[in-house]
């Protein structure tokens, strides 16, 4: 047993709450964003024309998907109702689906 | 000898991405058994991770942007076509995860570990996290890059027949 890891309180800080949950939300809009564009061209060359690039496009819209919802959630503390331990199993949720989401869908699209 | 600054671009993203894997993977062996002692070098090894990994962002989109349409044409029309319609298109989009996570984990390692075990879980599912959606990403490069050697290597064995 770990003795240098005593009880506390299980409580994260509003901006590590809203970040994770932000991230959780950020990478499932990710993948859904690569499913659109791929199969819908108009989005993609949308976005090229915006950001000289679709992916630099995607790349600018992930970050301010998080950075936005993070400081919404910090503000509003809405992150902190669900279980640290909670919150933590929807980030690895969201990473697993998100990715085996990109590879199966390049794979057998 | 001649190494090009495309060449120094793609190995500086390739440098950086492992880079950041390695302090990620620091952070996570230091939250294994976190102590108040330990804090200071956990918060600096995440902050190694976003910092390599924004830097590997930057370095990897400026090469893909301005260089890789012409290793596309090549593998398309080599025999690893998958290294581009599999491997590439899933890596680009892999990385922004990645890279969000990265950006999370400074976040995270705010907490006082040693006295929050939730804390403790969540630093040490982010770290992991980059860990493997990282080196996934480097091996799908990898993938990539020797699609680009198959395809010469095919043209050039096409060149060399009399």
């Amino acid at each position: 047993m770990n003795t240098a890891i005593r009880s506390g309180s299980p409580v994260l800080a509003p901006a590590t709450s809203g970040f994770v949950l932000s991230a959780a939300i950020t990478v499932v809009f990710n993948t859904a964003l690569a499913w659109v564009k791929d199969a819908y061209p108009p989005l993609s060359d949308f976005m090229g024309r915006i950001g000289g690039h679709h992916w630099t496009t995607h790349g600018v819209a992930d970050l301010l998907v998080f950075a936005g919802l993070g400081f919404v959630f910090t503000k509003t503390r809405a992150a902190e109702k669900i279980a640290p331990n909670r919150l933590t199993t929807v980030l690895i949720g969201a990473v697993a689906i998100a990715g085996l989401g990109l590879a199966l869908w390049y794979v057998f699209v | 000898m001649n190494i090009s600054s495309k060449d120094i671009i793609l190995l500086a993203h390739a440098a950086l991405g492992v880079t950041g894997c390695m302090a990620a993977l620091w952070v996570f062996v230091e939250a294994l058994s976190a102590r108040s002692e330990s804090a200071r070098r956990i918060q600096t090894a995440a902050l190694v991770a976003a910092v390599c990994m924004a830097a590997a962002w930057i370095c990897g989109g400026y090469w893909y942007v301005q260089f890789y349409p012409a290793d596309k044409v090549l593998i398309l029309k080599g025999p690893w076509p998958f290294a581009h319609d599999v491997f590439m298109e899933t890596k680009e989009h892999l990385f922004f995860i990645t890279g969000i996570l990265a950006f999370l984990l400074p976040f995270t390692t705010r907490e006082k570990l040693y006295t929050n075990p939730a804390a403790r879980t969540l630093v040490l599912s982010v770290a992991g996290l980059i860990v493997v959606t990282g080196l996934a990403v480097e091996g799908a490069g990898a993938i990539i890059d020797h699609g680009v050697k198959v395809a010469l290597l095919r043209a050039a064995s096409k060149g060399a027949r009399p």
